[in-house]
């Protein structure tokens, strides 16, 4: 199956500029390192107010908000690969080859979820040092990596439809930026619901963030595990996912022919 | 010989209106040279785009090694090596890795791409560097490394959109050396647009040359020179208030000069055609003196393919080249002499 060998192939690639450029990804991890350790510092006698769940500190209860965080601001960069393959001549020249059109596509995403999932790994590891632990074990914290990362999938789709559309790094960058804060701050992702003002609480109940962040939430923390929560989290992410990674598609076609 | 690319009537108009390609038809043959020139705006990487599948044509019909470009695009694909106006390679990547990424995307593997990627690094002098990234080589290395990866999966048509445009004389003249190789020992057919006619001339057996979307001329670079039918003899005039009148006093004179062939007006100067320049150009001289009209230089050339596409299109390649034009002169032992006053 040329779609599965050519995904593998562009996937590989993908993988070696990475390494090959250490310095971006440690800039990307930097931040949600930063946020770690800061803002569990910070906000560390917050949970003295009562407004979080009871027996837990502010590092178990940050921790997937921080890993969100991270998905979602490193799957905005997405489209700036796309944008360097369009503006260099690559996507070109890949496209007067039989390559499998979709594998193009496919190879980036599956790249940005791989890359999602061990900047998740490296923070879960520091959160760990930290004092964090996930409650349900190894089994949770692959499906937590793995949430996330599916999260990260669908936000690329925004980013890549971005960057076919702009074909401007500087545009998927710019929205990129101006998206994650009141996204992130509108979430459950560091603060509980019942923390914040009625009106932001209202738009935190129907914030993707939030679904997702509930569900690592659900894993990590010692209490209520409930399937229905991740449940939920899959359903919001997959009808995200569908809508971003259908105008990717969508745009993607259009530049192929 | 079989033709491997048959053009008819293509049409290519963008979704703005722009009529990029104007109904043009032409052939080439299996294993031919062949040249594809134009002055900038002319239709030639809008052509070369349908040719590689990588544009959808508005009509017209255009067969690639036996397969229609709408019905069989991924089989002209496995067939054709692509070598764009821009270098594309991947900078992060090292030489053999962009080698065999180009090789894996057109479906090979294992030690037989290898060997090959082996073979073609050696080919254009890159074996020494197979290992370092891409990002690192000089401009000419690129360039060669591009065009290696362009034949990774042995094509038999090969196309190449400017490959020496930007290159030092010495790189230019490696890369000629490897293109007239890989056609005339493997038999590879290439379909080459440059803007250097000297190049052109060099390598191509057959060329066409296209403006505004059409094809204006075509042929062997000698049948096309011997159409100039004549030595080219080029004047500038002195510049001043009423330059466009002299030049067109200038023109007339020149029109009732015996054996004064086309004039045309260009950004270099006036040029006429003459069957014997050393001849006429006394007479052009005395004709402008008694008009009162002031040369500030006469040169004349045997015709050259920059003859041709300024006859056929009334526009030297690029102003910029003229530089590179008039070393030509020299090269061709074209005198250029002050003009008597």
């Amino acid at each position: 199956m040329s779609i599965v060998s050519d995904t593998y192939h562009l996937f590989i690639r993908a993988l070696k500029k990475l390494v090959r450029n250490p310095i971006l990804l440690f800039f990307s991890l930097l931040q949600p390192i930063i946020f770690l350790v800061l803002f569990t510092q910070l906000f560390s006698r917050f949970v003295e107010t009562g407004l979080f769940p009871a027996g837990v500190t502010y590092l178990e209860y940050a921790t997937p908000g921080i890993l969100l965080q991270n998905g979602f601001s490193s799957a905005l960069q997405s489209g700036t690969s796309i944008v360097d393959e369009l503006n260099s001549g690559m996507l070109e020249k890949m496209l007067v080859t039989p390559v499998n059109r979709s594998a193009i596509l496919l190879g980036r995403l599956v790249t940005d979820a791989f890359r999602v999932g061990v900047q998740s790994s490296i923070i879960l590891i520091l959160a760990y040092i930290l004092g964090f632990n996930v409650a349900t074990g190894a089994g949770g914290i692959v499906l937590a990596i793995i949430i996330v990362a599916f999260f990260g999938l669908a936000w690329s789709g925004i980013s890549l439809a971005i960057g076919l559309r702009t074909r401007s790094a500087e545009t998927v960058f710019g929205i990129g930026g101006v998206l994650t804060f009141p996204l992130l701050f509108m979430s459950t992702a560091l603060v509980p619901v019942k923390a914040m003002p009625t009106w932001m609480a209202d738009v935190s109940s129907f914030n993707p963030i939030s679904f997702a962040v509930n569900a690592v939430r659900d894993l990590s923390l010692p209490s209520a595990f409930s399937g229905a929560t991740i449940a939920s989290a899959f359903v919001v992410i997959g009808a995200i996912a569908i809508v971003t990674l259908g105008a990717t598609l969508y745009l993607f076609r259009k530049v192929v022919k | 010989m079989p033709e491997i690319v048959t053009v008819e009537d293509l049409v290519e108009v963008y979704s703005d209106g722009t009529k990029a390609v104007n109904g043009i038809s032409f052939s080439v043959n299996d294993g031919e040279f062949f040249g594809f020139l134009g002055p900038n705006g002319a239709g030639k990487s809008t052509t070369i785009k349908v040719l590689t599948t990588l544009l959808k044509k508005t009509s017209g019909k255009v067969v690639i090694a036996g397969n229609d470009v709408d019905k069989r695009a991924e089989a002209i694909r496995k067939v054709i090596g692509v070598q764009s106006q821009d270098t594309v390679i991947d900078q992060d990547l090292t030489g053999e890795e962009n080698m065999m990424l180009q090789g894996h995307l057109h479906g090979m593997g294992g030690e037989a791409l290898k060997a090959r990627v082996k073979e073609l690094l050696s080919l254009v002098g890159l074996s020494d560097v197979a290992g370092r990234r891409a990002g690192h080589y000089s401009g000419g290395m690129k360039k060669r490394l591009d065009l290696a990866s362009a034949l990774v999966h042995s094509p038999k048509l090969l196309f190449l959109d400017e490959p020496t445009t930007g290159l030092d004389p010495q790189s230019r003249a490696a890369i000629w050396e490897y293109l007239s190789k890989l056609n005339k020992e493997q038999g590879i057919t290439i379909f080459l647009t440059t803007q250097y006619m000297e190049e052109a001339d060099k390598l191509c057996q057959r060329l066409f040359i296209i403006d505004k979307g059409q094809v204006v001329a075509s042929g062997t670079p000698e049948s096309l020179k011997r159409e100039v039918g004549a030595d080219s003899i080029t004047m500038t005039l002195e510049d001043g208030a009423a330059a466009s009148e002299t030049k067109d006093r200038a023109k007339q004179a020149l029109g009732g000069i015996p054996g004064v062939g086309n004039i045309i007006d260009s950004d270099g100067g006036l040029t006429v055609y003459a069957k014997n320049a050393g001849l006429i150009i006394p007479d052009i001289v005395r004709t402008f003196d008694s008009n009162k009209i002031r040369l500030t230089s006469v040169s004349f050339a045997s015709p050259t393919l920059d003859d041709v596409f300024l006859q056929h299109t009334g526009r030297r390649i690029r102003p910029e080249e003229l530089e590179a034009k008039s070393q030509t002169f020299q090269r061709f032992g074209a005198a250029r002499r002050p003009a008597r006053q």
